[in-house]
């Protein structure tokens, strides 16, 4: 059995998926829109300093309100989609449901929200839902893959053709149970990301006063949001405790906002059965309809979908060279114990700012193109990657799998800690694809028409038609994306091909 | 961190005990109404408003002109915040807010949505608005009567998508005179989102040419916040109506006959400056749907609206 | 012994990784009643022949992987106790991880007992050596109460004195075994019938009255390769995640 791994090389697997991606790369590159323009931003990077080093705030009352309103909405959306997502993963094998986790998921948080709006008006379930929705469908995703990657002997050892629930309780979920608590306590930490964000449509968390702040240049107060938030998000381990969930969840419900003023069913039927739908259908106009979606593929659909995946790749494979580039500043390996403090920080700080922000200190400093959009989709999701791969990196320093003459410094770095690395690095790149894809949406202040520049701007039209397809088109993206993924990514694993010629998917085989 | 976590757990135990427990209890059902619409307290009266400049503080702002309006009407009056165009339009459409201060467009919008509903009145400025164009100097673009054709070919931002004054009608102008789309004039066009980030990435550069409110240029500059070297107005619109006040139609069905023309009455006598400074207006002058039928009609032209 | 009917039945099959063959033109019956050892070194074939032989009768057959397949977050008693999943509706099985169920319970820790671990009853399996773990998995194929057993090394991690009384109660518990083993004299003791496997193909197969160890021996000595280690999966980012 043992000479059947070395038959494929799975080092050559992965090496044709980053070369594949590689190209991908290479071929956007002369078709994507990276122009330079010459600049004279020193003024405002100036204020934008001065702000960050020096915060100010006036009233604490309304900081800390919005602090925890974030932690609020984050933690409930958390602990609803969490158990959800297990039970979608638990029936992923099906199709449909990876199709319908793949389309919620390809939704961004805002416009969920916009969309849950029409049923619920501006309030706290409104805000739950744009969070959870989209947070279950991703939880399906990775707690399937966490399943995935079990060991089968334990569902070998029982009676055939057992109750999915039971085969589940107990093996696959005591099995992962390590890995699915921590991916949970990772996805809080994007929650709270999620929930600053939500305050762009008017729920009152720290997004509320950062967009204001950071639109109106109040560089002092986005300072002060920016610090808040990272300290929330650096200390989460420190207050995140399963044994205070219960004394935590309480509170949070009391802390969601009041819904002010709203009495009405909600206009969700007629949403569902009119407003998505062109006038042209609903009156039967046939050739009408076909006109209208002739002109959406050929004006938005196709130039959309054209510009998303030139910026998608390129942000891609930069946030790779990002990750390898950052990761080792923060680990224990490579950094030592004190060095990795800085490289941490920078980690955090590279997460935790909103895209949005990046993005504008980059186009002030390259001008608009998808230059600046390429890098901060890139530093961002770089950042996180780089994240959980030096975390990974430490917890085998704790668990000390290294040896007394392991190699040091830039050896280290390159024949023991990235190919280690090298595997979880790609599986976390493939699962950023559809997050750089769906955030792509909210750079329109770059011009760069991709699909969620025009789902954003049929939403500000209140054109629900087109963004009902455009968001359609989207999310068959988004399966397509995760599709090939999939395929990607169990190709590159070293035990797939074994799996591949074994018909049953037992380990040892 | 440690010490605002405690901090904030004390005072919610604090007041967890002081407040009411069914306070408590309804917002525990928040979570179990996530399968029901929410039924929230009915007569209240509710209104947002989206100012064109300086967007913070807005709870504690237009907190006064709530408090102005219970006072004045008689009924409880709530103001809720509310941060996109897209978000008013809906929670209006809604029946959440029964009263807006609207842009030209979303105004427009909205009305269409909700059938019987009325521009009440608008801001004395509101009358004669007007968009600048403005660019980095860098260009060499000097101002002029009519659009120069230097224009072409330059980067140019909008402010946000949804903007009367900083992309409905500079877009309207801009298509008239160079009979064609923004984006085949200028070299690159984008949506700064806000009045405010267009001046700031024009004057930094990042952007050449970019269409601005008036109203926020003229206070920026006054607050000394334009650098006159590096950005300036080339070219002004003509003047065109934009913010108003639009109510539900159905309120004098909800709130007693007469309740609009008595909210119409309210927003006319509002004299405070400091409450007008909150829109900021220097007073409040009365407006009809009809007012705003020229928004309608370049909206259609631009696009924006179907027929 | 003829007359029984037949268990398993195999006729020319034959299985290949790529270039790689793992088993090579296999024939055999296996009736009721029978008990196989199956031997040869290391990469022979005889995992890839126990499952092959598993799914021909999944419903009546208990195995034990070469790994035990326990779980390492549960105690020894829910690692029997799935053992017995099949005769336990859902409600009560998820019932039953918070709270025993008294009647299982009672059954396994007289298992237990039998197979020495009593102590170790409520503690999670991930704190037990290699030979208490093994035992476990013993255990849960023993409350599989299946009438076939297909072991992969079962006792491999035993003492020999324990190896030979628990290979003894599995063969007692189930009418038909096929077990794969290193111990050649285990072999001769406790079963029947004797196959020797080696390069995917059966090199021997025979009454184990007929062979003796220097025999077996024999078919061990050429060049047998050293178990290479396997690299633990480093393919899970979440799993390293972990503070």
């Amino acid at each position: 059995m043992k000479s059947l791994v070395r038959a494929p090389s799975s080092v050559g697997a992965m090496n044709r998926v980053c070369l594949l991606l590689l190209v991908g790369a290479l071929l956007a590159l002369p078709w994507a829109d990276l122009a330079l323009y010459p600049v004279d931003p020193w003024q405002e990077l100036g204020r934008i300093g001065h702000g960050l080093l020096l915060p100010a705030w006036d009233e604490p009352r309304i900081l800390l309100e919005a602090v925890g309103q974030t932690v609020a909405f984050a933690l409930l959306a958390v602990v609803i989609s969490a158990p959800a997502g297990l039970i979608l993963a638990m029936l992923f094998h099906w199709r449909l449901v990876r199709v319908f986790c793949a389309t919620i998921r390809s939704v961004h948080e805002l416009f969920w929200g916009l969309i849950f709006m029409q049923l619920y008006g501006l309030s706290a379930t409104t805000g739950l839902l744009a969070l959870l929705v989209p947070f279950a469908g991703m939880f399906a995703k990775v707690f399937a893959e966490i399943f995935e990657q079990q060991a089968r002997d334990p569902a070998l050892t029982l009676a055939p053709g057992l109750a999915i629930g039971k085969r589940y309780a107990y093996t696959l979920i005591p099995q992962a149970l390590p890995a699915l608590l921590s991916y949970t306590r990772y996805r809080f930490e994007c929650a709270l990301r999620s929930s600053a964000i939500l305050g762009f449509i008017g729920l009152p968390t720290l997004g509320f006063h950062l967009e204001t702040a950071f639109k109106q240049g109040q560089y002092a107060e986005a300072g002060t949001l920016l610090w808040a938030f990272l300290v929330l998000i650096a200390t989460t381990r420190f207050w995140l405790r399963p044994w205070l969930l219960p004394v935590y969840l309480p509170v949070a419900a009391w802390l969601l906002p009041d819904t002010i003023g709203f009495s009405n069913g909600g206009y969700f039927w007629q949403f569902v059965s009119e407003d998505i739908w062109p006038a042209t259908l609903r009156t039967g106009d046939l050739v009408g309809t076909l006109d209208w979606y002739g002109r959406m593929l050929s004006e938005q659909v196709w130039p959309g979908l054209l510009q998303t995946l030139l910026l998608t790749q390129l942000a891609l494979v930069l946030t790779a060279g990002v990750a390898l580039l950052v990761y080792p500043l923060a680990t224990y390996a490579l950094a030592g114990p004190l060095l990795r403090w800085p490289g941490r920080f920078l980690l955090l700080v590279l997460r935790s700012i909103p895209e949005m922000v990046l993005a504008f200190v980059f186009m002030l400093l390259c001008g608009p193109s998808g230059l600046p959009a390429v890098l901060a989709l890139a530093l961002h999701n770089g950042g996180l990657i780089a994240f959980l791969i030096a975390n990974a990196s430490d917890a085998e320093q704790q668990a000390s799998r290294q040896r007394p003459d392991d190699p040091r410094g830039l050896l280290r770095y390159a024949y023991i800690e990235t190919p280690r690395r090298f595997p979880a690095l790609l599986a976390l790149l493939f699962y950023r694809w559809e997050v750089i894809l769906r955030e792509s949406a909210i750079l329109g202040i770059l011009g760069i028409t991709t699909l969620g520049f025009y789902v954003d701007s049929a939403f500000e039209e209140l054109r629900y038609d087109r963004a009902f397809l455009l968001i359609a088109v989207t999310a068959l993206l988004n399966v397509w994306v995760d599709a090939v993924s999939r395929r990607l990514r169990h190709w590159a694993r070293p035990e797939y091909h074994a799996r591949l010629r074994c018909r049953q998917p037992y380990r040892a085989c | 961190m440690l010490c605002i976590s405690s901090n904030w757990l004390r005072r919610m135990s604090k007041s967890l005990i002081i407040r009411d427990t069914t306070t408590l209890i309804r917002r525990l059902m928040v979570l179990a109404l996530l399968v029901l619409p929410a039924l929230a307290q009915a007569e209240t009266f509710v209104f947002t408003a989206i100012p064109d400049a300086d967007e913070s503080r807005l709870q504690q702002r237009f907190g006064k002109v709530a408090d102005y309006l219970t006072e004045t009407l008689g009924v409880e009056v709530r103001y809720i915040p509310v941060k996109s165009y897209a978000a008013a339009i809906t929670a209006f459409r809604n029946n959440q807010v029964q009263l807006a201060w609207f842009g030209g467009l979303s105004g427009v919008q909205a009305r269409r949505l909700v059938p019987g509903s009325e521009a009440l009145a608008q801001g004395y400025e509101d009358q004669f608005f007007k968009s600048y164009l403005i660019a980095h100097a860098d260009t060499g673009l000097t101002p002029t009567e009519s659009l120069s054709d230097a224009l072409k070919g330059k980067t140019f931002t909008f402010g946000s998508k949804g903007s009367t004054s900083g992309r409905l009608m500079p877009e309207f102008y801009l298509r008239e005179h160079f009979r064609a789309a923004p984006e085949d004039i200028f070299d690159r066009v984008g949506f700064s989102g806000d009045h405010s980030r267009t001046i700031a990435q024009v004057q930094a550069g990042a952007y050449q040419v970019g269409a601005v409110n008036f109203a926020v240029w003229e206070k920026e500059l006054a607050e000394g916040r334009v650098d006159a070297d590096k950005v300036r107005v080339i070219w002004t619109t003509p003047t065109y109506p934009d913010y108003q006040w639009t109510v539900r139609g159905d309120v004098d069905a909800h709130f007693g006959a007469g309740f609009k023309e008595r909210v119409r009455a309210a927003l006319l006598e509002m004299k405070d400056p400091e409450l007008l400074s909150s829109f900021p207006r220097q007073a409040f002058v009365p407006a009809d749907n009809d007012d705003y039928a020229p928004i309608e009609a370049t909206a259609k032209a631009i696009g924006l609206l179907d027929d | 012994m003829s007359g029984l009917p037949v268990v398993f039945r195999l006729s020319g099959h034959s299985l290949a990784y790529g270039d790689h063959r793992v088993l090579d033109n296999i024939s055999l019956q296996i009736r009721r009643g029978e008990k196989v050892a199956l031997l040869g070194p290391s990469g022979a074939g005889k995992t890839t022949l126990l499952h092959i032989l598993h799914d021909q009768q999944p419903e009546q057959v208990a195995l034990q992987p070469q790994s035990g397949g326990l779980v390492d977050m549960l105690s020894v008693y829910q690692n029997v106790f799935m053992g017995g999943l099949a005769r336990v509706g859902t409600l009560p099985a998820l019932w039953n991880l918070l709270r025993p169920l008294p009647s299982h319970r009672k059954a396994i820790a007289a298992l237990v007992e039998s197979l020495g671990l009593t102590d170790k009853l409520w503690q999670s399996v991930d704190r037990l050596s290699g030979g208490q773990r093994q035992r476990v998995a013993i255990g849960r194929a023993l409350y599989r109460q299946q009438p076939v057993f297909l072991g992969d090394e079962p006792v491999s991690a035993l003492d020999p004195l324990q190896a030979g009384l628990l290979l003894e109660l599995l063969l007692e518990r189930h009418e038909t075994a096929v077990v794969s083993l290193h111990d050649r004299r285990l072999a001769l003791q406790h079963f029947d019938r004797i196959i020797v496997m080696r390069d995917g193909r059966i090199s021997c197969d025979c009454a184990a009255s007929a062979l003796s160890e220097a025999a077996l021996n024999a078919w061990y000595r050429q060049d047998e390769p050293l178990e290479s280690a396997r690299q633990p999966d480093a393919a899970d980012p979440w799993l390293m995640s972990r503070p």
